[in-house]
């Protein structure tokens, strides 16, 4: 069989490089003949309908089975403490920890059956966010590299954003698949912070005194600080401060930019809305984002579990106190922020454009552990999908009844890595040329 | 006719609660409030930066607000408890990666005893017995979270439950006779009474969702507790034999972490309102019964 749009083999390890130039050199032949292939290029043509992208990246791990995927029926030590509630979707059950979400979920739908190959987290992060191990290499580009690169450069904005305090780490390092991989460094994210009083800082920057986007009016003035910073880099430094600067620079004296960072424009009811939270306001921030134009925007959930971790930066990676952090900060803080993302697209009339995704880069063990929490779990986890065509309102995969492994068909982050390139245009042919996500497979589940 | 009228008016505002005073204003995500100093103060915990949760002294007087500890040091400082007869802190702290201990100090001598377990891990809500003897608190040693019961110099640890399910939150009747919990074992948090002991547990709610952070009033009448029976985190207060139950908040957004002022007539709760979080002093009246 040979699925053009999907990208699909009958090899039941995927497409891989040489089957798909087998299948590009076959086009013509189809195409002359008016064969299949030409309306599956169409089809995908038509399911290019992601302006942008926003990633919510729930780093750590967040709990599949204390959220999305309860099990009340399985054993004590599987179980969690949390009560089920029902969803808009028949038949699915979320915890009743994410009440909000519940009543909204025939605007979305969830996967059950996602699975990764790694079960740390720089190494899971990777894959989650670019399809393929870091290993033997080289690192492939994140998702919104190609996207970004797929879409070119914009004149004021980035096309690539992170939300977010730097990028995803653990104690020992951080994720080796944060940018432009394969694709260069020239398509690595542009990394912006959001307070959860809204207020947006930009890092590059912090080496500048006194220096925010608010502040920001006499362009000379700006021009003349960032070149007396320049002179006092070393030559090594120079190239890379330059890249950076420019973006900087552009993002700054841009109006169009400007007015996206400034969120005090959003209406107090629209803001609180969203939680006064990290979190939260980087949410709404990424929506300003996309209604500016830019194609990827991935907010990086953080600072939450730091309570119980000083200094680190560790997201959902709840080894202690997992019920507890997940009932006093996460899941509310999660539900309102999501719930009000949500419903703002909506009201914008930004959801048929607007590709809105959820996940992080595995689950957490069913077995509760020995101190009353949940572990690393790579072998069953959730993504929840919205918007610019997905069908919403569906629960798409099944775990077993403990929540340990798929017994549908199993999603992997290269599946949806592909899903959302294809959705923002990013086709076969181009993924081929690009020399990226090869192998990836459709989630037609959800088209 | 005046004194009809008096009457009239006096029964009306005996029956409507007073609106909830909003004591904090900042708006950070806060947790843990305890009345201290006969209610004249409150210490809660709160963000002060994403970096550092913090202890804070609230003055019921004119609401300014100081750290209990001035230096932090980059440790996070959660579920104060205090001594009722004014002797001893004990509250969790972050001390590392994975790592939080229970800490028991003396507010006099500055001794501070750490409790510790096998393996890494965290201990939760500690909580004085009436005669200031000994702390109970939550912790997962070896599977299931049970509750422990240790002296102030941290001798003594006894493990109080073997049940099934997740138990936390214990808190003592005044007269020291029984502690009120919650355990997850009936696939989610219900609150039980038992006999200080160990013995006599008695289930006090039915219910298909959470019931959790019971707190016993001064008069070891009536517990205080959260549910999302509604939907979502809301405020409840029933008899301490589970009677009697009674909706003390209704907002579509979050109450939670109630504890009574030493009157019995009034809890301080953290509650959410148009996205920030600050501490609210509240009647005890049942709002369904209000709003008839």
């Amino acid at each position: 069989m040979i699925d053009f749009g999907s990208f699909r083999t009958a090899s039941c390890t995927g497409t891989n490089r040489r089957s798909f130039l087998r299948t590009a050199a076959a086009v013509p032949a189809f195409a002359a003949a008016g064969l299949p292939a030409m309306a599956d290029i169409e089809a995908a043509r038509k399911r290019a309908k992601a302006k942008s992208v926003i990633l919510l990246w729930l780093w750590g791990g967040p709990s599949h089975v204390d959220m999305v995927d309860p099990k009340p029926d399985a054993p004590d030590d599987f179980r969690g403490p949390f009560g089920t509630i029902a969803t808009k979707t028949p038949g699915m059950q979320f915890t009743e920890l994410l009440p909000r979400m519940a009543a909204r979920s025939d605007r979305y739908s969830v996967i059950r059956s996602m699975q990764t190959t790694n079960g740390g987290h720089p190494g899971a992060g990777t894959v989650g966010v670019t399809g393929f191990e870091e290993s033997p290499g080289p690192v492939q580009p994140n998702f919104g590299a190609i996207v970004a690169r797929h879409r070119g450069q914009q004149e004021a904005l980035p096309p690539f954003f992170y939300v977010g305090r730097g990028i995803p780490r653990d104690l020992p390092r951080r994720i080796e698949g944060y940018g432009g991989g394969t694709l260069g460094k020239a398509w690595d994210p542009f990394l912006v912070h959001c307070s959860e009083r809204g207020e947006v800082s930009i890092p590059t920057l912090k080496m500048l005194p006194r220096m925010s986007p608010n502040r920001i009016r006499d362009r000379r003035a700006l021009m003349k600080q960032m070149d007396a910073e320049r002179y006092r880099l070393d030559a090594s430094e120079v190239d890379r401060w330059g890249q950076t600067f420019q973006s900087a620079y552009g993002l700054l004296t841009s109006d169009e930019a400007r007015e996206a960072f400034d969120l005090t424009s959003e209406s107090r009811k629209t803001r609180s809305s969203y939680g006064n939270t990290t979190f939260g306001q980087g949410c709404l921030l990424a929506r300003r984002l996309a209604q500016a134009g830019v194609p990827y925007i991935q907010v990086n959930w953080s600072e939450y579990v730091e309570t119980f971790t000083p200094n680190g930066d560790f997201g959902w990676d709840t080894h202690i106190y997992n019920f507890e952090l997940l009932q006093d900060r996460h899941c509310p803080i999660f539900d309102r922020a999501y719930s009000a993302l949500l419903d703002d697209l909506y009201d914008q009339g930004m959801m048929d454009d607007t590709l809105l995704v959820a996940m992080g880069e595995f689950g957490r063990t069913p077995r509760i552990s020995n101190r009353a929490s949940r572990e690393h779990w790579q072998h069953c986890y959730f993504s929840i999908w919205a918007g610019a065509g997905i069908e919403p309102g569906r629960c798409i995969g099944e775990s077993d009844a403990r929540g340990e492994y798929p017994v549908s068909r199993p999603i992997t982050p290269l599946m949806a890595g592909t899903t959302i390139a294809e959705l923002c245009g990013v086709g076969a042919q181009e993924r081929a040329q690009m020399k990226v996500l090869d192998g990836g497979s459709l989630i037609d589940e959800l088209l | 006719m005046r004194s009809l009228l008096t009457i009239f008016f006096a029964a009306s505002t005996l029956a409507v609660a007073a609106e909830p005073v909003r004591l904090t204003s900042d708006g950070s995500l806060k947790r843990d409030p305890r009345f201290v100093d006969g209610g004249n103060s409150i210490v809660y915990c709160f963000d002060e930066n994403p970096a550092l949760v913090r202890m804070m002294k609230l003055s019921m007087d004119d609401r300014s607000a100081k750290p209990v500890f001035e230096n932090a040091a980059g440790k996070h400082h959660i579920e104060p408890a205090f001594s009722p007869d004014g002797n001893w802190i004990s509250y969790t702290a972050c001390t590392g990666n994975l790592t939080a201990r229970l800490v028991i100090a003396s507010l006099k001598e500055g001794k501070e005893a750490y409790i510790t377990h096998q393996g890494r891990g965290g201990t939760r809500s500690p909580v004085f017995s009436p005669d200031s003897k000994r702390v109970i608190y939550a912790f997962a040693e070896k599977g299931p979270q049970q509750l422990w019961s240790v002296k102030t110099d941290g001798s003594d640890k006894k493990q109080l439950t073997t049940s099934s399910g997740v138990s936390n939150w214990p808190t003592f009747t005044p007269d020291g006779r029984q502690i009120v919990f919650s355990n997850s074992r009936e696939k989610n948090y219900e609150i039980y009474i038992m006999n200080a002991d160990g013995s006599n547990e008695r289930r006090l709610t039915t219910n298909t969702l959470m019931d959790i952070r019971p707190a016993v009033s001064p008069d070891g009448r009536q517990i205080a507790f959260v549910s999302t029976r509604t939907g979502n985190y809301d405020v409840f207060v029933m008899n301490i034999d589970g009677s009697n139950l009674r909706q003390i908040t209704n907002s579509d957004e979050r109450d939670d972490y109630p504890r009574w002022h030493p009157n019995g007539r009034q809890l301080v709760t953290v509650s959410e309102r148009d996205g920030e979080f600050d501490l609210y002093l509240r009647d005890v009246v049942d709002v369904n019964v209000a709003d008839r």
